[in-house]
């Protein structure tokens, strides 16, 4: 078959699927390694409890995130009442807050002395109100802050599942005289199930990878497991092997999400036959509890830590004066744009290099390093860390050069690398679906009146997916800004985000002081989110 | 002299079963039109791509203007061939207008030496009232007449058509035939076009070539692979009669124990008691009321200019008749329908 060459498309797209592999290689490899005395008293102690503390954090968020999604999702697809256009896109707002702000937010508010205090003295003047307030601390405390967080990801594919579902379907469940209780539990929730699988296993995908909040909290999973072994321990055979066993979790996870999507596909509506779902008009109370419960879910997930956040920003503005902003805002724009051009420009040239060589091997190659954005940025950075350490001692020690570590480690480029192994499937796959709506009689048009295969990229594919790289370059951006774990494990000294700065403020229990970063945080990330939101919730019939 | 194109044994695979083996054919003149005929995915799409050089060939050579641009060990990049492919499929360039998809097609072939008015090609394929809307904007019709043109007024030396007119409404299709005829011949311009139509094939080429059971079983003018199909599955892919079976009774006659005697030119000759196949088609046979030789009505089309009669013989054989939609009467289903005799066939096809 014609194209099956090795060119440097092809080599451009190996090395780059190589490069974004070795941090999954390398965690896989560790597997064989010794590890210190530590592992052993921590696989006679705590891990255990590293389990089941990651499972039950597991159950509690899936359980939260699928009431949230879903009803919410129901409600704006299936219904009319005063603000349901506001809310099928306020509700993604909650992206903007990430679990670990979240976290700092609710804590600030339920403490002892806390803004809860506060307010209930200012209504009801002095008392002894710490005893009545119930405090989300621990356990509780992760759930909620990573469900209000991660509930957008099931309220998004769940909404979209419903969008597309036929009408003729709700139209024969009314023909069989089913209620509105029973359409729901036995043809719209059905029907959407995959979606909303799929909606969940990221969900399950990033609780697994939380590092942020569950520290806050102190609770001890896997993450927090890994993070210890090689900080605290200095092992990072064990660090790798703990990634290990996360990863087979969030494999499994993976290959679900991978068969749900398969079957959602099954679920499209064929070309035409899509007809626009009619929406029932609420009134009176209906309307009034649909409205309620869809900004209790938006107050809960976004204006809470965004009001938390801004009120102490308002009342300690010390805070507000001594914060770097300029730096920090330097700093963050410096990464996501640099990280979000390199992406995108690489992911142009791998997607290209597939689609012109047509090597199964590549493909397969191309697949297995977009699995990086299943591992938690904590493992990659740890990963990295591992096989620049092995590279040194090895490769480089053995022909007599210089350590390169210091080029990777604690430095910009080795930042913004990892940032594209964690994040390269976004771009990747962003890109792909770009090109798969461009026929390949288009390329082969190109060739035929004369143009070659670099001018067909520059001049065709280019132009037609700028739009696409441009939103994808947006979500990369919000991503970027959220990160927190490789950011704090790989920035340069004194190189601080906003992230950072609200993680190193909030360890040190100076909650009012991380406000401020986590603030800017939001505002930044939200902006981002209202960019994008149309792409986010696309509907190619409205 | 030697031929402007040329196909010499060449094995043609893209897929698993896509595949036609030791293909040769040529094409003597510039500006002859040659039309591949051959049922769905038996690869007459993946011979054009080949030509194009979108695909390899594994053996065998192509020709065009005495140079090679494929072999076995040359592969010339489709760029550099000066040849023209139009997909069936939409193949427009997604963000530009189909005006400027038009352009793109002139503006990278500056090296043709052909004369391409752009202006009279638009409005020849009835395109000015779609020149600014995007791909996405216009039918499938509209968008395969704008990939005509696009290929049309890059001006190559070879074009490929695959399936060119296969979007397009039954009603204007043979407007459009005529004039892409009209286009092609006044330019010159060689052409390959890919099709399942034989009637379309018929029309617009020169030559044709029947494509069957991974092999290019027929390769001749219209009127001989109608008239003379050299293989029984050439007449069945054609399904333009039927074979009943037959004795050679002297050099111009043959006998059939329903029929009778039926006398014509055999194509080749056959030696007298020979036992053979003789290929009977809807025109050879003539109605007659008052003819003693009847046979039974089992189907009736009407189709327009005629009907076609499907009668049943008495060896359950059945044979198709056509008749004038003006003749005086209609026959039903189980009439009996008379034959004319003695039976002339002027060419008598026998296997």
């Amino acid at each position: 078959m014609y194209y099956k060459n090795i060119n440097i498309w092809y080599f451009a797209t190996f090395l780059i699927s190589l490069v974004v592999a070795i941090p999954i290689i390398t965690v896989f490899s560790s597997f064989f390694q010794n590890t210190s005395n530590f592992s052993e008293i921590l696989r006679n102690t705590f891990l255990f409890e590293y389990i089941y503390n990651s499972i039950v954090l597991l159950v509690g968020v899936l359980f939260l995130t699928f009431i949230i999604g879903v009803g919410c999702a129901y409600l704006v697809s299936f219904y009319d009442f005063p603000g349901v256009n506001f809310f099928k896109w306020a509700l993604i707002l909650s992206f903007a807050v990430p679990p670990y702000i979240y976290a700092y937010s609710l804590t600030a508010f339920f403490e002892n002395y806390g803004t809860a205090f506060t307010i209930l003295k200012f209504i009801f003047g002095e008392g002894n109100y710490n005893k009545l307030i119930y405090k989300f601390d621990g356990m509780e405390g992760a759930i909620l802050s990573l469900s209000f967080s991660l509930f957008a990801y099931v309220y998004i594919l769940t909404r979209a599942s419903f969008f597309y579902q036929s009408q003729n379907m709700i139209d024969l469940g009314k023909n069989l005289g089913f209620s509105k209780v029973k359409s729901l539990f036995s043809i719209i929730i059905p029907s959407a199930r995959p979606a909303i699988v799929a909606g969940l296993s990221l969900v399950a995908m990033e609780t697994l990878a939380d590092f942020g909040a569950v520290d806050f909290f102190g609770i001890s999973t896997l993450t927090t497991g890994i993070y210890n072994s090689w900080l605290s321990f200095d092992d990072l055979a064990f660090a790798n092997q703990l990634s290990f066993y996360l990863l087979i979790f969030i494999f499994g996870l993976f290959v679900l999400e991978n068969l749900s999507r398969k079957k959602a596909k099954y679920h499209s509506p064929t070309k035409g036959g899509f007809k626009k779902k009619e929406k029932y008009n609420l009134f009176g109370w209906k309307s009034f509890f649909a409205f309620f419960a869809c900004f209790f879910v938006l107050f809960l997930s976004f204006i809470f830590p965004l009001s938390q956040m801004l009120y102490w920003t308002i009342i300690f503005p010390k805070n507000f004066i001594d914060l770097n902003f300029i730096e920090l805002s330097i700093n963050t724009l410096y990464l996501v744009i640099l990280s979000s051009i390199t992406l995108i420009i690489f992911s142009f040239i791998s997607n290209y290099g597939n689609r012109v060589s047509r090597s199964k091997f590549l493909n397969i190659l191309t697949t297995f390093s977009v699995s990086g954005y299943a591992i938690p940025g904590i493992i990659l950075a740890v990963a990295f860390i591992s096989f620049i350490a092995w590279f040194d001692n090895s490769v480089i020690k053995f022909f007599g050069f210089d350590p390169i570590k210091k080029f990777f480690i604690g430095s910009i480029f080795g930042l913004v690398l990892v940032y594209f192994v964690r994040f390269y499937s976004l771009a990747c796959n962003g890109i792909k679906s770009g090109y798969e709506k461009i026929n390949r009689s288009i390329d082969e048009s190109a060739y035929l009146i004369g143009y070659s295969k670099f001018k067909t990229f520059t001049n065709i594919h280019i132009p037609y997916l700028r739009n696409s790289a441009l939103l994808i370059g947006i979500l990369i951006s919000l991503e970027i800004v959220r990160e927190l774990p490789i950011t704090l494990i790989l920035r340069p000294f004194n190189f601080e985000t906003f992230a950072t700065t609200a993680y190193i403020y909030a360890s040190q229990d100076l909650l009012e002081a991380a406000a401020v970063p986590s603030l800017f945080l939001i505002i930044i990330a939200s902006f981002f989110i209202l960019f994008t939101s149309k792409y986010i919730l696309r509907e190619r019939h409205e | 002299m030697s031929n402007f194109f040329e196909v010499k044994n060449a094995t043609f695979q893209a897929g698993r079963n896509d595949k036609v083996n030791n293909v040769s054919f040529e094409i003597k003149n510039e500006g002859d039109v040659v039309c591949l005929l051959g049922p769905s995915g038996i690869g007459k799409t993946t011979i054009l791509r080949s030509i194009a050089g979108l695909e390899k060939i594994s053996k065998g050579s192509i020709f065009l203007k005495g140079s090679t641009l494929s072999s076995d060990k040359i592969h010339i990049e489709p760029e550099n061939r000066n040849v023209a492919l139009s997909f069936q499929e939409n193949s427009l360039f997604p963000h530009h207008t189909v005006q400027k998809n038009i352009l793109l097609g002139a503006e990278n072939k500056k090296n043709s030496k052909k004369n391409i008015n752009i202006e009279e090609i638009i409005s020849l394929l009835n395109l000015n009232g779609i020149l600014n809307k995007y791909p996405h904007q216009i039918s499938a019709g509209e968008a395969q007449r704008a990939s005509l043109a696009r290929s049309l007024v890059s001006g190559p030396d070879l074009l490929l058509l695959d399936e060119p007119l296969s979007n397009i409404d039954q009603s204007f299709k043979e407007e459009i035939q005529v004039k892409l005829k009209q286009i092609i011949k006044n330019l010159k311009i060689t052409t390959i076009i890919v099709t399942h139509d034989s009637y379309e094939a018929f029309y617009l080429g020169d030559y044709c070539g029947i494509i069957l059971n991974n092999e290019l079983k027929q390769y001749d003018e219209p009127y001989n692979v109608y008239h003379f199909p050299n293989s029984i599955e050439v007449v069945n892919f054609l399904n333009r009669g039927v074979l009943i079976p037959a004795k050679v009774s002297s050099p111009k006659s043959l006998e059939n124990f329903e029929l009778g005697t039926i006398t014509g030119n055999f194509i080749k000759p056959y030696p007298i008691g020979k036992d053979v196949k003789l290929l009977i088609q809807p025109e050879d046979l003539e109605h007659d009321d008052k003819s003693n030789l009847k046979l039974n009505v089992v189907d009736k089309k009407f189709r327009g200019s005629n009907f076609i009669y499907t009668l049943k013989t008495g060896s359950d054989l059945l044979i198709p008749v056509f008749v004038h939609s003006h003749h005086i009467h209609q026959h039903e289903i189980n009439d009996k329908f008379g034959i004319k005799k003695p039976i002339h066939i002027e060419h008598l096809v026998c296997f």
